[in-house]
């Protein structure tokens, strides 16, 4: 037997583990004791995320369409048909007519390729990844206020911090590894804020602890600072010396009613002006928030809220002090930093700047388009010219993930060509005129970007099973189909090409990733050492910019129709479109079934039993799965988790966005229970 | 013949996970959801003898579909094949609802303890059962039956939720001729042809004449049930000891080693399933 | 051959380079990224020894591996085909802790305890364990309290003391002794310096712990029930049942066995380690759960590891080793448990009650409700319990819950038909 370390390949801690290999199958796995996030431990992902790699179920061929089933068929023969339905479509409709949907699954290097293949072969910005769905929001919205996107801290600095305000995240649920930092930190005596609607097993340790209704954190945000700037908290240096527009926002939020606040979010003035307090007298304050933040179509105005919060009170640019995004998937920061977005390129260089053009142009050797992309959500709903026909998707399952699937999948399916790339036969892929059979985590190497910036290896444990490869190669193999020759050797040689284009991503070189726990961004040169916290001094943008953030509310609010609040989310167990995590026997046993969240009030109200079938019925749709009885959600709301393709919660949500992240509203929407 | 003891010695140290497969000959649906599966022992006689006691269970496979504990529903008296009721439930029991007659299944065991049978001679036996948890009862009714002068007079009370889900209507016609032999049946819901009582299992104390002092008391079947029940016959003034009962939990190896069945220091797959009132009163409440 | 000897340390290599040539040499080896893991060496030359730091995992999954295929299967036609997979190793351990080799001998009383299990016996028979006592604990061990180091009294092959330049090296069973023997010209007789060296290292070991608990109180505080349900509460929010605590502790064995197909017709039976912190742990296949709660799931692995496996086996489930204590996100582990448990008080004792008073205890029915069901109940003849449910004040399954709790009984059930999943 013997060990190899990689990340894991579930969410966003980066969690370094070796991978046991005997007999060319991976056994099991040893978490890295030294490893600063792991610390000896995962989760119950973590432990058990060796189990599908061998499932039967693994794609091991090409696979193509013929008389309407998918049959086995050799790689020449499925690439030559993608390439040349791409280029078909690509003379017939134009270039904006292809899109690509890229992975934060996938490495960096995978997720630059593509984005490279998608500008520079089929010559479109059409390009986008599920960030799109999760963390948009924080990089439209921290980028305005601060200039990044990014966690301004590292993770371990949380246990150094003196008040943590969590929000709009399940932590212990959904960042295990994390939360174990806020439970060091309590342990030495830190504060500990929690805001959300669901009682999350965090609010059980919270000093306070906030219910608002969903949608409102505007209102409760806007309140806590105007008591914060009716009580003298302002951090008045920081404000002066590090910030713009404090003018006009101050007047903006004398402005603000704080009697709004109980009647909108049914916070009390009482409640919010402890956690005013307890947040704005210390040093070292950390916020952390997640989806409960961004999936709204107000996901940027509470982002913005939220770093509105920690400039007034200086609450950024130092140590174990700033506003963490807790991203989801393990490379869902990757993706966005390789530019898998319709706007930007690598590191965040826009598409629209003549000289960032330029300079991929020349390294490129061609041309690239200037149009700005459609976004994911834009790609399922475009009409006329803005119509997607031909579309390749790497590693993602739209077909689960994204809201109001019965509109969605009727959008896959009016495709004129579809290629999937992936690991199993997803829902996604069932709707692929071409199935391209890709490698997991353990069969190939890379690197991936965690939710603190941390650039770490994933390193390949095994060969590719059957005839899978790692997606890598499948784009090179494809654009060289679509004479554009990708002659990589390796994702060493890729990262030397984005290292050369991405300035914060300029000193990154696999041989400073093999020893050292990977390296932070900005890491600007072969001699910088990285960057653990951002805006040291200042910030990336020059000041920080206050922005008022007036309330907006929900798309969709509950009526005498459908008067439940349906919220959306996942559990510890699952791991998105559960193609992964539900052929994990430990985890499938966990949570066999789907189920929905209410509380035992409505329920008797309803005459719903505990553990027995109900009807979740929405505008779009509807969907048959147990209930589970819980006092941890109020009355009038019910919560499902997205994982099960059974019963997709998507089915039910709504694909209203936000006006400027197009982040889908999948935290509210109205729906009503019905007895089965 | 190899008795009991040798029996055990041998399959101690044989290798205890692995199954023997035996051919199913027949199946017959009890109600919707459950069916019963009867199994030819002939095949493994030679190698592994197959003796059993009432209330002993046995760890059943099916391709790809793991491993589950199911009681045995049968005689003993009968040696060259068990019944196994079927209740769909799971991956398992699913796959097992899925088999036709000639598959073969795995089968290894018998595991448990059984019924106390020495305990239970010269008595009065009053059976409670409901739904499914009437199955390993029939074991042991057919066995006292078998050994009829051994027991006194037998009662049986049997609850299901519809008419539709009893189980094993033949036997219950058949039992309801015997001599000094009880059998009164209720439903929680009725259907059109129903007529008889309706009404939960503790409904029908009234119906049966009871004499707790010189009568045993076996129940089985959903918890809820069995709680009402035992919550009665103590009331009634039934001794700790004469109340018998078994334990549902979740098995994985039957002989004690992996640890799901566990309940206090004992294991249910070993030390059980079979538990008198007084013992599974002793085990510490935090299970 | 005496009963200790002595090994220069030059000779170390050496002795394990013909322990090597013979058998597979397992010992913890710091990496490249700076962890310290057991590994089974390929070569005695370019290995670091780590003799410092615990490995990561304990010695456990070379006895019960992660993945473990106890046999084959196939369908042909109608027929189902079982095909045994037993293993044959024959391995030496160097440079194990007390602790860890401690758990190993607990372990061995699990599986040879009734039904033999042959493939951990297997192993086992066939692994000869020396282990290195501690000088000084390692942070967060505590395993003087467990009474399984720094030093062994018994149960080792080999024992070895660490005095400078050489080791002291104290021989035990039977299969330690083979090895001395076999390869006797490494190992030279002791002095009386030696072994006052030797002695006083241990005291010194002995008397260096901080970390201190008291088990035995613990323990009879389980045993009598005196631990308060806001203790288990807590820890149950804190745990996030990753399975973490399982997997590394050296002592626990509970298992899962699982079916991974290969394809329709075939597949493996595979062993897996399990965690009892994880619902799935005890779910049925119906959906029933004896331990739903997390916090009852906690309790049970508390009441598991010290309670019953004192009262069955005579020593705790714990050796003390502290790799829960070091890696719990939310400190729900052995050592503070034990800590928090002997700080705090009793709590009070279950007193009997009727059936009426027993719901209204568990706040399913207010006094006036129940008073007015039992007046109905006089002219309905109902029994009390039909009464409040065909009155809708309560459920069937509600009543079943506060009985069973009443009654101390642990969920009840038949094993009518299926036990299982």
């Amino acid at each position: 037997m013997h060990r190899v370390l990689t990340t894991c390949c579930f969410c966003a801690c980066g969690c370094n583990l070796y991978l046991e290999v005997e007999n060319g199958k991976i056994i099991g796995v040893t978490p890295s004791k030294q490893h600063p996030i792991a610390r000896g431990n995962l989760c119950l992902k973590g432990w058990s995320s060796f189990e599908f790699v061998h499932h039967k179920d693994r794609l091991q061929y090409p696979l193509i369409r013929r008389n309407g089933d998918l049959v086995q068929t050799s790689w020449e023969e499925a690439l030559g048909l993608v390439a040349k339905k791409f280029s078909d479509i690509q003379k017939n409709y134009g270039a904006q007519a292809l899109g690509v949907l890229s992975s934060a699954k996938c490495t960096n290097e995978e997720n630059y390729l593509l984005m490279k293949f998608a500008r520079a072969v089929l010559r479109t910005n059409n390009v986008d990844h599920c960030a799109r769905l999760c963390h948009s929001p924080s990089v439209i919205g921290l980028s305005n206020a601060f200039g990044s996107g990014a966690m301004t801290n590292s993770i371990s600095e949380l246990a150094g911090a003196e008040v943590i305000l969590a929000t709009g995240s399940n932590t212990t649920e959904q960042h295990p590894q994390i939360a174990r930092f806020i439970f060091d930190a309590l342990a030495k005596g830190a504060k500990l804020i929690v805001v959300d609607p669901r009682r999350i097993p965090l609010s059980r340790f919270a000093d306070v602890y906030m219910q608002p209704r969903l949608g409102t954190d505007v209102i409760w945000l806007n309140g806590m600072m105007k008591i914060i700037l009716e009580e003298g908290f302002l951090d008045d240096t920081f404000i002066k010396m590090r910030t713009e527009n404090f003018r006009t926002f101050r007047e903006a939020l004398r402005r603000f009613d704080l009697e709004q606040v109980k009647a909108i979010s049914g916070i009390t003035i009482e409640q919010l002006r402890r956690a005013a307090r307890i947040y704005a007298s210390v040093k070292r304050a950390m916020i952390i928030y997640s989806m409960g933040i961004t999936q709204h179509i107000s996901g940027t105005d509470n982002v913005q809220s939220i770093a509105n919060l920690a400039m007034l009170t200086g609450h950024v640019e130092q140590e174990f002090t700033g506003v963490g995004p807790l991203r989801g998937q393990n490379n869902v920061q990757g993706a966005c930093d390789m530019g898998a977005l319709p706007g930007t390129l690598s590191g965040y260089q826009s598409i629209a700047d003549e000289d960032v053009r330029k300079k991929f142009e020349r390294a490129w050797k061609t041309n690239l388009p200037r149009a700005p992309g459609l976004t994911a959500i834009d790609m399922f709903h475009g009409t006329g010219d803005k119509k997607i026909r031909g579309l390749l998707i790497m590693g993602e399952n739209p077909a689960l993930s994204h809201p109001d699937l019965n509109v969605m999948r009727a959008a896959l399916q009016e495709l004129e060509f579809l290629a999937v790339a992936d690991i199993f036969m997803t829902e996604t892929a069932k709707f692929a005129d071409v199935v391209l059979p890709a490698a997991s985590f353990a069969e190939k190497d890379g690197t991936t970007t965690s939710t603190e910036r941390r650039i770490q290896r994933v390193r390949q444990a095994i060969s590719p099973l059957g005839a899978s490869k790692p997606d890598w190669q499948i784009i090179c193999d494809l654009s060289s189909c679509m004479n554009y020759f990708m002659d990589y050797e390796s994702p060493a040689e890729i990262m030397e090409e984005i290292a050369m284009l991405t300035p914060i991503y300029g000193g990154v070189y696999y041989d400073r990733l093999e020893t050292g726990w990977g390296l932070f961004w900005p890491c600007l040169n072969r001699n910088h050492p990285g960057t653990p916290f951002l805006h040291k001094g200042s910030f990336v943008r020059g000041k920080g910019r206050f922005e008022y953030i007036p309330y907006k509310a929900p798309a969709e609010m509950p009526d005498d129709e459908y008067p439940f609040y349906l919220t959306t989310g996942r559990i510890a167990e699952h791991w998105h479109t559960g193609s992964m995590s539900r052929r994990i026997s430990a985890l499938s046993r966990e949570w066999p079934e789907a189920f929905v969240e209410i509380n035992p009030n409505d329920a008797k109200r309803l005459g719903v039993a505990n553990r027995k079938s109900v009807r979740v019925v929405s505008r779009r749709g509807s969907i048959t799965l147990n209930a589970r009885f819980t006092d941890d959600i109020p009355e009038k709301m019910v919560y499902i988790p997205f994982h099960f393709k059974e019963a997709p919660a998507n089915i039910l949500t709504h694909s209203h966005c936000d006006p400027e992240a197009k982040i889908p509203e999948f935290k509210v929407c109205a729906v009503r229970l019905e007895r089965v | 013949m190899e008795d009991r003891a040798q029996a055990l010695v041998r399959r101690m140290v044989a290798n205890i996970y692995c199954p023997h497969p035996v051919s199913i000959i027949g199946i017959k649906d009890e109600t919707p959801d459950i069916k019963t599966f009867t199994l030819s022992l002939k095949d493994i006689e030679q190698k592994d003898p197959f003796t059993f006691r009432p209330g002993q269970f046995v760890m059943v496979s099916v391709l790809n579909s793991g491993e589950a504990p199911i009681s045995i529903c049968s005689s003993p008296a009968f040696s060259e094949e068990i019944q196994l009721s079927v209740k769909k439930v799971g991956l398992l029991t699913g796959a097992m609802h899925g088999c036709n007659e000639g598959d073969e299944i795995g089968l290894r065991g018998p595991y448990g303890n059984g019924f106390p049978l020495e305990q239970l001679f010269g008595h009065n036996l009053l059976f409670v059962g409901g739904g499914i948890g009437l199955a390993p009862l029939r074991s042991l009714i057919q066995d006292a039956l078998f050994n009829r002068s051994e027991f006194g007079h037998l009662t049986l009370l049997y609850g299901a939720r519809t008419p539709h889900d009893m189980v094993y209507k033949d036997n219950l016609a058949a039992w309801e001729t015997e001599k000094d032999f009880d059998v009164i049946t209720t439903v929680y819901r009725d259907s059109p042809a129903w007529k008889g009582n309706i009404g939960p299992l503790t409904s029908l104390w009234e119906k049966a004449e009871i004499s707790p002092y010189d009568t045993k008391a076996i129940i089985c079947g959903h918890p809820a049930i069995v709680s009402y029940v035992l919550f009665d016959l103590l009331e009634m003034g039934f001794g700790e000891d004469d109340i018998i009962s078994t334990l549902e939990r979740n098995m994985k190896c039957g002989v004690g080693k992996c640890g799901h069945c566990s309940i206090g220091s004992k294991y249910t797959c070993r030390h059980g399933p079979v538990f008198t009132y007084r013992q599974i009163k002793g085990f510490p409440s935090v299970l | 051959m005496p009963d200790e000897v002595i090994l220069n340390k030059e000779h170390l290599t050496g002795f394990l380079r013909k322990i090597a040539k013979e058998r597979e040499l397992i010992a913890p080896v710091k990496n490249i990224h700076g962890d310290t893991v057991f590994e089974v060496l390929t070569s005695v030359d370019d290995i670091s020894l780590d003799l410092d730091m615990k490995p990561v995992m304990s010695p456990k999954n070379f006895f019960l591996p992660r993945t473990e295929v106890l046999f084959n299967y196939q369908r042909e036609g109608k027929k189902y085909r079982f095909e045994e997979v037993l293993p044959d190793v024959h391995r030496v351990f160097f440079g194990l802790r007390s602790c860890d080799l401690w758990g190993i001998l607990f372990l061995d009383v699990v599986f040879q305890e009734h039904f033999k299990d042959r493939y951990y016996l297997n192993r086992r028979s066939n692994t000869v364990l020396i282990n290195i006592g501690c000088h000084e604990p390692m942070p967060s061990c505590f395993c003087k309290s467990a009474t399984s180091g720094p030093f062994l009294a018994q149960g080792y092959d080999l024992q070895f003391t660490d005095l400078g330049n050489r080791f002291f090296v104290e021989i035990g069973r039977p299969k330690g002794r083979e090895l001395v023997e076999k390869w006797d010209y490494f190992f030279g007789p002791p002095t009386q310096q030696d072994r006052d060296e030797q002695y006083e290292v241990v005291l010194e070991a002995e008397s260096s712990f901080d970390h201190i608990v008291d088990f035995d109180t613990a323990t009879s505080r389980l045993m009598n029930d005196e631990v308060e349900e806001a203790l288990w509460e807590e820890l149950g929010n804190r745990c996030q049942s990753c399975g973490g605590c399982s997997y590394v502790c050296p002592t626990c064995y509970c298992f899962n066995i699982v079916d991974r197909a290969v394809s329709e017709t075939k597949g493996e039976r595979l062993r897996t380690p399990d965690a009892c912190t994880l619902a799935g742990f005890t779910r049925l296949a119906g959906g029933h759960n004896p331990r739903h709660e997390r916090r009852r799931r906690i309790r049970r692995r508390f009441y598991h590891k010290l309670a019953f496996a004192k009262d069955k086996y005579h020593r705790p489930s714990c050796v003390g080793c502290g790799r829960c204590v070091e890696i719990c996100c939310g400190g729900v582990d052995m050592f503070h448990f034990i800590k928090v448990v002997c700080e705090r008080g009793e709590k009070s004792k279950k007193v009997a009650l009727t059936l009426g008073e027993i719901l209204l205890n568990a706040g399913l029915i207010s006094r006036e409700e129940l008073e007015a069901a039992l007046e109905r109940q006089l002219t309905s003849g109902k029994a009390l319990g039909v009464q409040l449910i065909d009155d809708g004040l309560v459920t069937r399954d509600e009543i079943a819950h506060a009985l069973s709790i009443q009654l101390g009984l642990p969920e009840m059930a038949g094993t009518g038909g299926v036990v299982g999943r």
